[in-house]
């Protein structure tokens, strides 16, 4: 099993970015992503908890790498290109954080990949300060996002377990030989995991990175109102709370960065 | 917001706009966000404005879904989801 873990903050809101995350789909850094379909969709009467399930069909290829360990025939030609991502989310407003969870849903047994986020709003002093109305805003909301993703190959393991088992009732004596063969078909099984494991995992970074250029497409849309004009009655009302030039119109301001890097990224395409 | 996987559900799930001519989020989509953005964000956690709309949605894409044979697939990936996740925890 192999971990990749990644810490980020956002210089948006918690609402802003909860709500990029959903709408996150399409954007220049997605173009793999075929359709998104919300398969359900309920608020926890408990915990008024909103739940999501989506279901996203994504152009992929399996990596070379990954098919020459493959038997025959596996992930072959008959490949389709195409594979189904299952994601989960739970959002709590009042808490102010969203959690993720994103997983291939065929060939698991080749590579299961999850991949979990937690979002978190992350306001400064200044900033509670800034909402009692006491201070004008010193420093706008953040909202920090803790990535992991977990790859787990599990190929040959059924096997070798299987034969593992029939050895110990089969040869109850022979103690010397058994765990020789184990060891060594154990450490090829292993081997040929943790290659796909690591294969697995660098393809993420790369990955993990244009999620985050996405996120920051999307939120740079929001801020200036071109796709829908979803936020507006936000701004209305944090203008309302704070006049015009409150601390909303700063968060989008200040918000990205990367804003001219991705425009000139998306023409290279 | 990105097309559905069942063409046919377009329709209530979104809707193409002209004017602009990019994909705008459509009735249901666009009935959510709008509900998300500025109801339930601020803390109006129990109106239900798009259920209806959800319903239809729902039930054009679950037709889709079995046509093309993914639902199993589907129920299998959410319930063994949990499953692996007590796994991990063992293992790890």
């Amino acid at each position: 099993m192999k971990f990749f873990e990644n810490v980020f903050t956002y210089d948006y809101s918690f609402p802003a970015v909860s709500l990029a995350y959903f709408l996150r789909y399409p954007n220049p850094y997605s173009r793999h992503v075929l359709t998104t379909d919300v398969i359900d969709r309920y608020v926890d009467p408990a915990t008024q908890r909103l739940h999501t399930v989506r279901l996203h069909l994504k152009k992929s290829k399996v990596p070379a790498g990954i098919l020459k360990l493959l038997p025959k025939g596996m992930g072959g030609s008959d490949s389709s290109g195409q594979s189904y991502i299952l994601e989960s989310t739970v959002v709590d407003p009042i808490e102010g954080w969203m959690e993720t969870e994103s997983r291939n849903v065929e060939w698991t047994g080749i590579l299961s990949v999850v991949e979990k986020q937690r979002y978190q709003r992350h306001r400064t002093e200044e900033d509670l300060q800034a909402l009692d109305g006491l201070s004008i805003d010193k420093k706008t909301e953040q909202t920090t996002v803790r990535t992991t993703v977990t790859f787990r190959s599990r190929l040959g393991q059924g096997k070798l377990l299987g034969r593992k088992k029939a050895e110990a009732i089969d040869h109850p004596d022979s103690e010397d030989e058994a765990p020789k063969k184990g060891f060594f078909s154990s450490l090829s099984t292993a081997g040929i995991q943790r290659t796909i494991e690591l294969i697995g995992v660098s393809r993420t970074r790369d990955a993990v990175m244009k999620s985050k250029q996405g996120m920051n497409v999307v939120l740079e849309r929001l801020r200036s109102g071109g796709i829908v004009g979803v936020l507006e009655g936000m701004r209305m009302d944090r203008e309302a709370a704070f006049g015009p030039d409150g601390p909303w119109k700063r968060v989008w301001l200040q918000g990205s960065g990367l804003k001219e890097r991705v425009y000139v990224d998306d023409e290279d395409n | 917001m990105a097309a559905s996987i069942a063409p046919e559900c377009n329709d209530i799930k979104d809707q193409e706009t002209l004017a602009t001519k990019m994909k705008l989020p459509r009735k249901y989509d666009t009935c959510f966000l709008k509900w998300y953005s500025e109801k339930y964000l601020r803390g109006n956690t129990s109106s239900n404005d798009c259920e209806e709309l959800f319903k239809k949605y729902k039930t054009c894409l679950n037709k889709s879904l079995k046509e093309k044979g993914i639902d199993t697939m589907l129920d299998d990936a959410r319930k063994s989801s949990s499953e692996t996740d007590s796994e991990f925890l063992k293992k790890s």
